[in-house]
């Protein structure tokens, strides 16, 4: 089966070739290093899903409140407090910087 | 083409090793380009496994006797439909649709998400060293693509698997198993990584409910095909194998809930990552109990050489999920903490724990007879009563469960406005309770307290789409703007249905059987009258048969049944049933027939009335819809998402 | 918490396995003689196999151990749903109990293996 041989012959070259490709396209880059996430993205992140959470809980309450599930009684008691903690995420996100990552340039960039 | 097959095995498992090994020094060493490399080869993974597939598939369809594989598992005059089918039939080809699956759900999942460089860094190693060993095992252990000089025909298949289940069944669960993976990936790149956002919840949410939902399907229609075609009378036997599906849908049911309360409080980061290993590492033990063949099984696979070898990746999985997460305790641990045990993250606390312990004594029950005999060098093996008893005790609190979590306000609910929401559905349920107790259903205290719960359920989420629809203003605004919520509430309809179905098929059910039955004699079962006519002779390409031919009446219905026999050549039988389905009970009545002897027209008879058992494939169609609505990608949430993570990453993946 | 509770609601399967018995002992025939009370009876199908299990006389058929050369035969007496694997040569396990020398089984407790599909074949060559 000499066919059957050389497709599996070809299929391997292919393959060898699509696993060598980040390093045939970028044979020499400034900087290989991966990307990661600093501790400032990492705490910009974690105030990204506080935002949400406290933002998505307030949605939740309204529409509780509105179906009748949570009485007028229970919404004022928690309507205060989550929104007290929406408004404290916002606030610690407004007040950070956008956040940096270790930038890897990309292949056709040329740094000075 | 054997060889092309075995090539395109050995490239898969060269490329899958890479993609573990160089992924890891990759992510260990922070070097971009080598992992991006590994990312590459774990994506040519999986058109190569594609290959050494379609030629096993290939030689199936063509009934070629040279593999070792098609010859045990077809023959000649098998339909070509049940030849394909043969692919998972034994233990060498569902290893490959293992590999294939896996190797094709990775890709997607690593390239949906590949630009989370940090965490698919991680994630890619994780998926390596899964495919690694199936990929070993493909290679040298296990392979489908052994070849011997071709005999005149094949051992053929059991005519108990040639039905339409036997194409549908296996694929399903697998796809189920497999798709377990892919969470499981996502959270321990997540350990490793470091990371302990959210952002693995969120690119593995779907695939989770996808493969939940295929592993449920699988299992429903495994039940359907043990009721209709195996015929014995029941749907579930609490068998080994059956129960290896279960238990990974019961822990990734329980991880679907909890997952919320991550999402919406900060909580419970561990207890995700145990859940999220312990589905995983249950679809392995699942896999290997099925193939192994190491406990008894009405699900007849032997013994095969790959129990050592899956008990011993098992082992490697296990150890290696909990080490990470003993390690990244310290990163996981929040300071939110739970405000109040009446409240809707305490209701879903108390569901996870009813779902971890039913699925752990389920376990116990497995690993019984193998744990005895190593303790007390005794095999000792439970049985029905010990299942039905932990079914009764955790399965009904999280019956009523679901009528209670979602009635309770996030956070904390208040006495008052709890009794409030409380007042209809429990009326409801009460009102239900009394009038069955009235017609007698008290002949079974569980079935009872099935049906009271289900009312309860059922009025809680009726009045949920009635609240919600009035506060929206229509069913298409409200289901469009709180899919997970009302696909979810779906989901629990169907468990109702699913509960009610079995309740009624099992504690009510009613056997009457008559030996010596002849011609013109009847039998009576729950206000059925059955009578025996006599009996016809059947024949087919290769069984030939009888059947017994009754009338039926009673409830103002009238129908016939014609249970009977076959034997096929190769001297297997199997017992044909013949089921009615009443339209008044949703129930069916059920007979089963044999010669009372070698001669003469006298049949043993046995008939069952199940009342309401056909809920529960009805169900199955309510839970697929249900997880549809709660998969359905939704535009809005998905932006939001995007922003969250363009920090890290771009669109999250699925 | 959760571990407290995981643990409480663990333990009443613990103890429900404690107090209402630690299973059904698993025997072969080889094994059988002398055990009382219920049993799940493992072996291998020896003919010839007579009666009919839906009959006031059952089902009857011997069984003999798995692989080993024991000459040790019980005969069962069974009632109830036979399996479509069922016949001659074929390994099942039953439930029951041991009386009078003859083994009476839990109707329905018939369980059939059929090890000859997919078993590996005798003549392989790998290439």
């Amino acid at each position: 089966m000499e066919w059957a041989l050389a497709l599996a012959a070809i299929l391997a070259v292919a393959a060898v070739f699509f696993v060598a490709r980040p390093f045939l396209r970028d044979p020499a880059p400034a900087s290989d290093r991966l990307d990661e996430l600093d501790p400032a993205a990492r705490r910009h992140l974690e105030l990204a899903e506080e935002r949400d959470r406290a933002l998505a809980a307030l949605k939740e309450l309204e529409f509780d409140h509105r179906t009748g599930k949570v009485s007028d009684d229970d919404y004022r008691a928690q309507v205060g407090p989550l929104r007290r903690r929406a408004a404290e995420a916002l606030r610690a996100l407004d007040g950070r910087e956008t956040p940096s990552r270790e930038r890897v340039p990309a292949t056709h960039e040329r740094l000075p | 083409m054997a060889p092309l097959g075995r090539a395109a095995l050995i490239l898969a498992f060269g490329l899958v090793a890479y993609a573990f090994v160089a992924g890891s020094y990759a992510a260990w060493k922070r070097r971009r380009r080598l992992a991006l490399s590994a990312q590459n080869a774990l994506l040519a993974a999986f058109p190569v496994t594609l290959i050494a597939a379609v030629v096993l598939l290939v030689a199936l369809g063509r009934r070629d006797m040279t593999f070792v594989y098609v010859w045990q598992h077809t023959s000649h005059d098998l339909p070509l439909a049940y030849a394909f089918s043969a692919f998972w039939g034994g233990p060498e080809g569902s290893l490959l649709l293992w590999f294939l699956v896996l190797t094709g759900y990775a890709g997607i999942a690593v390239w949906l998400n590949r630009r989370s460089r940090e965490l698919i860094a991680w994630v890619v190693p994780v998926f390596g060293l899964i495919a690694f060993f199936f990929g070993f095992m493909l290679c040298f252990v296990s392979s489908p693509f052994n070849l011997q000089p071709a005999p005149p025909d094949g051992n053929g298949m059991v005519p108990s698997l040639q039905n339409p289940y036997m194409l549908a069944h296996p694929p399903l669960l697998y796809l189920g198993y497999v798709g377990l993976s892919v969470p499981f990936a996502f959270a321990m790149g997540a350990l490793l990584s470091g990371r302990t956002d959210e952002r693995w919840i969120v690119a593995t949410r779907r695939w989770t409910l996808a493969a939940w939902t295929f592993l449920g399907v699988g299992q429903l229609l495994g039940a359907h095909w043990a009721y209709t075609e195996i015929g014995w009378g029941g749907y579930y036997a609490w068998d080994p194998v059956e129960n290896a599906a279960l238990m990974p849908w019961l822990a990734s049911t329980a991880f679907l809930h909890s997952v919320m309360i991550q999402e919406k409080r900060g909580m419970l980061k561990v207890w995700n990552m145990v859940l999220v290993a312990l589905a995983f590492n249950l679809s392995l033990f699942g896999t290997f109990l099925t193939r192994s063949g190491v406990l008894d099984s009405i699900h007849a696979f032997s013994k095969s050489s790959v129990g050592g070898w899956f008990l011993g990746f098992l082992a490697v999985m296990v150890v290696l999920s909990v080490a990470l997460i003993y390690l990244r305790l310290p990163l996981l641990r929040t300071k939110t903490r739970l405000e109040s045990l009446v409240s809707r993250e305490a209701t879903f606390l108390y569901n996870n724990l009813l779902l971890v312990a039913l699925c752990l004594t389920i376990l116990w029950g497995v690993l019984y007879p193998v744990l005895s005999e190593a303790v007390r060098g005794q095999t000792r093996s439970v049985s029905k009563p010990y299942y039905d008893f932990f079914l009764h005790t955790f399965g009904l609190p999280l019956l009523l469960l679901m009528g209670l979590g979602p009635l309770v306000a996030w956070r904390r609910a208040s006495l008052r406005s709890l009794g409030k929401t409380f007042l209809v559905p429990f009326t409801g349920a009460v009102v239900t309770g009394a009038i069955l107790l009235a017609l007698g259903f008290d002949s079974s205290w569980a079935g009872l307290l099935a049906y009271t719960f289900a009312a309860f359920v059922t009025v809680s989420i009726l009045l949920e789409f009635v609240r919600g629809r009035l506060a929206t203003g229509s069913f298409s605004r409200l289901i469009s703007r709180n899919r997970r919520r009302y696909g979810g509430y779906l989901v629990h309809a169907a468990v109702v249905l699913l509960a009610i179905g079995i309740a009624g098929s099992s504690a009510y059910q009613t056997i009457r059987e008559n030996t010596h039955l002849r011609p013109g004699q009847s039998i009576t079962a729950a206000g059925y009258t059955i009578t025996y006519t006599g009996l016809t002779g059947t024949k087919g390409p290769d069984y030939t048969g009888y059947r017994a031919l009754l009338t039926a009446s009673g409830h103002g219905e009238r129908f016939s049944l014609s249970p009977g026999q076959s034997v096929y050549t190769g001297d297997n039988q199997s017992n044909d049933a013949s089921i009615y389905h009443d339209p008044r009970t949703l129930g069916d009545v059920f007979t089963k027939a044999a010669l009372a002897g070698r001669h003469g027209t006298t049949i043993d008879l046995q008939v069952y009335v199940k009342p309401l058992v056909n809920l529960i494939w009805a169900a199955g169609f309510l839970f697929v819809a249900g997880s549809l609505v709660a998969m359905w990608p939704d535009a809005v949430e998905q932006r939001r998402l995007a922003a969250r993570y363009a920090a890290g990453a771009a669109p999250v993946g699925i | 918490m959760i571990a407290l509770s995981v643990a409480a609601t663990l333990a009443i399967f613990v103890v429900y396995t404690a107090l209402a018995g630690a299973g059904i002992v698993q025997l072969t025939p080889s094994t059988l003689a002398g055990h009382k009370g219920d049993i799940t009876l493992v072996g291998a199908v020896v003919g010839p196999v007579q009666g009919s299990a839906y009959t006031r006389h059952g089902l009857r058929f011997k069984l003999k151990d798995i692989g080993a050369s024991s000459a040790d035969r019980v005969l069962v007496d069974y009632r109830g749903s036979v399996p479509d694997l069922f016949k001659v040569g074929r390994h099942v396990t039953v439930e029951g109990t041991l009386l009078h020398g003859v083994f009476v089984a839990k109707p329905g407790s018939l369980v059939t293996k059929c090890p000859s599909k997919y078993a590996p074949a005798k003549s392989s060559s790998k290439t």
